[in-house]
């Protein structure tokens, strides 16, 4: 699991230009399960079908990770950029980016009188070019760079750019290794555009039509110091989700979630997440709605060059995302 | 009093006039408000109030059931040949409220607001925590005298409230109340004078009172429309309840029931409508405008008094949603005019509610099935 995280983690995806990252976990799909129908939709999101009876259940996780986009080139080869999905400028200072075909860029600042003063839009990428034409040349106007890819480990604990939402694409592949035959079908998808408005899930539950929908993301924890309240910590277990900005979990969806841990013996804790969507915001919504719950995966430093998250935490995920899938009331319950 | 009628009773009370009810029967629906008032409901969490909700309206109605996402759908099927316009109302039955976050140590509770509750008004009040069984607490504020010099003139920032339950222990709590835990404010329905009442979630619990009131009144009515009354979820966290269940049900048209700003002091006038002069009618991009002409001209024939709406946004209610689901549904809003928005002590009058109930009976009465196909010719 370590391994596919790593490797899914390092891919290039940012939102609306998920190519890199889909041919990476198409690769990883075909190597997993011969008998998964493989596809793309129109938007881009990739959809691995495991065939059932007319009960449907999706699950989603989203491929796409924030990044720059390329708004304006100067004479002396620095590029303005706008952000794609949720940047803080204080966390981009200094931080190193890499372009589509390699390129590596660090992040500089105008000066400034004052530190309240550092908006995005004092930050220009510096790719070491000395001239606009070299700059064009090789990050034209509308390119993207993402977090430059490295990946650690400590104990437990792993290091690295675009857990958010690779680790949850990671629980998927593992259910997919891991699930003995279940009488329904289950479209795994990989989603794309979520950082920038939950679009890839929205085209997908329109087109698959589930009766059932389960997320899995990255969440808040509240476990650094002096952080803002949040009673989810890394380590004590995959995040239940009972609320976020987009989306409130179905009453008995999220129980049988419970449930499941609980008689698993699987650790959980209960997600309160106060800013924030995941997936499952614009699932729900969905034509008649869809009854849908949400497993997160406990995340620091979220939309950060370095994102940390307990390996235990991602094992419980999978492990309760696969028991889950395994209930003998999953849609009678309902 | 809605729920001591059978369908039999209601028959023979066709047989009266329906002209001279204006003021000997505001108070028919106090019964009901109040008890949908009290109800717990906060969004996302509805099953308390549609329960209640739909014992209410089961006698009133063919059918009534909860969709996918708990919104409680009664229809009430259309008499003579087809075809039969499909009408949609809704009001939604989600209150704001608040969600346990994280219990501390001495027992005490954090809370997140759900929906824009007005976090200044909540020290001093009295709640209900909804856990495995009910418990009941209170939000507290350091006394005047412990105060620093400032800290009187402002108002107690949100994540610095609690709730005490009287608990002084974390790990009893912690069993009790599971984090996500709804709490509500406790507050008994009080009748003011001039048939005003003042009460907690009268946002929107008003409007599905009114819902009631329609399906009341249209007992005693001949309609052709297929009538679909929807008490929808999750309004106050994004009109979500409205989006799915106009979707699933694909109507011709639909008026949403909500509640709009009551004239207060130190609101200016054009932007709080006074009590008891009737529901206000929407009027704006978000309404069909021949929706309402129709509400207003029937307003008129029937002498139910009115106030006219205008607002260039969509002002948050589930009109916003309707209005363009699936193809786009032709959608009119009706408001009652309401003080203390999103308080604990929200101010109508009964006299208005009653009165909108009677307002769109009457509309849904001369729904045909031509006016219908002119709605899509401008």
């Amino acid at each position: 699991m370590k391994d596919t995280l790593a490797r899914l983690s390092q891919s290039f995806g940012p939102s609306g230009r998920e190519e890199e990252i889909r041919t990476q976990l198409t690769k990883e799909l075909a190597a997993l399960d011969k008998n998964l129908a493989i596809r793309t939709d129109a938007l881009g999101n990739l959809i691995a079908t495991k065939p059932g009876d007319e009960k449907r259940l999706l699950l989603a996780a989203h491929m796409d990770e924030i990044a720059l986009l390329v708004t304006h080139i100067d004479d002396l080869g620095f590029l303005r950029f706008s952000p794609v999905g949720g940047h803080d400028p204080r966390l981009l200072l200094g931080a190193r980016v890499i372009f589509a075909n390699g390129t590596m860029g660090t992040i500089g600042r105008e000066e400034l009188k004052d530190k309240e003063d550092l908006k995005l839009d004092k930050l220009f990428i510096d790719i070491g070019a000395s001239s606009r034409a070299e700059a064009e040349e090789n990050c034209p106007i509308g390119s993207m760079a993402v977090f430059a890819p490295h990946f650690s480990t400590q104990g437990s604990r792993i290091m690295a750019k675009a857990l958010d939402n690779r680790a949850g694409c990671t629980v998927l592949l593992e259910v997919i290794r891991n699930l003995p035959p279940v009488d329904y079908q289950i479209d795994f998808v990989f989603t794309v555009q979520e950082e920038v408005g939950l679009r890839g899930a929205r085209t997908a539950a329109y087109q698959l039509q589930p009766h059932l929908a389960v997320a899995v993301d990255v969440t808040r924890t509240g476990d650094t110091p002096e952080a803002p309240v949040m009673a989810v910590e890394l380590g004590k277990g995959p995040a239940i989700k009972v609320k976020d900005r987009s989306f409130i979990s179905h009453p008995r969806v999220k129980d049988l979630l419970e449930e499941t841990a609980r008689s698993q013996d699987i650790p959980y804790q209960l997600e309160i997440l106060e800013r924030g969507g995941t997936d499952a915001g614009s699932i729900h919504l969905t034509r008649e709605g869809i009854p849908t719950g949400v497993i997160s995966i406990p995340t620091r430093y979220i939309h950060s060059p370095a994102e940390i998250i307990d390996y235990r935490d991602l094992k419980n995920a999978a492990l309760l995302l696969c028991s889950f899938l395994q209930h003998k009331d999953l849609f009678s319950s309902l | 009093m809605l729920g001591i009628f059978s369908r039999g009773q209601q028959k023979l009370k066709g047989m009266e006039k329906t002209t001279n009810t204006k003021e000997d029967k505001s108070l028919e629906y106090l019964d009901l408000l109040r008890r949908l008032s009290q109800e717990q409901g906060v969004s996302g969490r509805e099953a308390k109030v549609a329960e209640s909700l739909l014992k209410t309206l089961h006698p009133l109605v063919d059918e009534v059931e909860r969709d996918r996402l708990g919104n409680v759908i009664a229809h009430k099927k259309g008499e003579g040949p087809d075809p039969h316009p499909r009408v949609m109302l809704a009001a939604h039955m989600d209150e704001i409220g608040l969600m346990v976050t994280q219990i501390l140590e001495g027992g005490f509770l954090r809370f997140t607001p759900v929906g824009g509750i007005d976090l200044r008004t909540l020290p001093g009040q009295e709640v209900l925590i909804h856990g495995l069984s009910p418990l009941r607490g209170v939000i507290g504020a350091k006394p005047p005298h412990l105060q620093e010099p400032g800290e009187r003139k402002k108002a107690i920032p949100g994540d610095e409230l609690y709730i005490d339950t009287g608990y002084s222990k974390k790990e009893e709590l912690e069993e009790m109340v599971p984090l996500g835990t709804m709490v509500t404010i406790e507050r008994d329905l009080q009748l003011l004078a001039n048939d005003l009442v003042a009460g907690k979630a009268l946002d929107n619990r008003a409007g599905v009172t009114v819902l009631a009131a329609c399906f009341q009144e249209l007992t005693r009515l001949k309609h052709r429309a297929d009538v679909y009354g929807v008490a929808t979820v999750q309004e106050e966290v994004g009109v979500r309840g409205a989006m799915v269940s106009s979707y699933g049900l694909a109507p011709d048209l639909a008026v949403v029931i909500d509640v709009c700003h009551g004239d207060m002091p130190g609101v200016a006038e054009d932007e709080g409508f006074p009590l008891g002069k009737g529901p206000a009618l929407g009027l704006g991009p978000h309404v069909h405008p021949r929706l309402f002409t129709t509400l207003k001209e029937t307003a008129q024939e029937i002498g139910v008094p009115y106030q006219v709406e205008p607002s260039p946004t969509p002002a948050g209610t589930d009109a916003w949603a309707i209005q363009i689901a699936r193809e786009g549904i032709p959608t009119a809003l009706v408001s009652l005019p309401l003080r203390y928005m999103h308080t604990a002590v929200e101010t109508l009058s009964l006299k208005d509610l009653k009165e909108t109930g009677r307002l769109l009976a009457a509309f849904i009465q001369g729904l045909e099935p031509a006016f219908v196909e002119g709605l899509s010719c401008y």
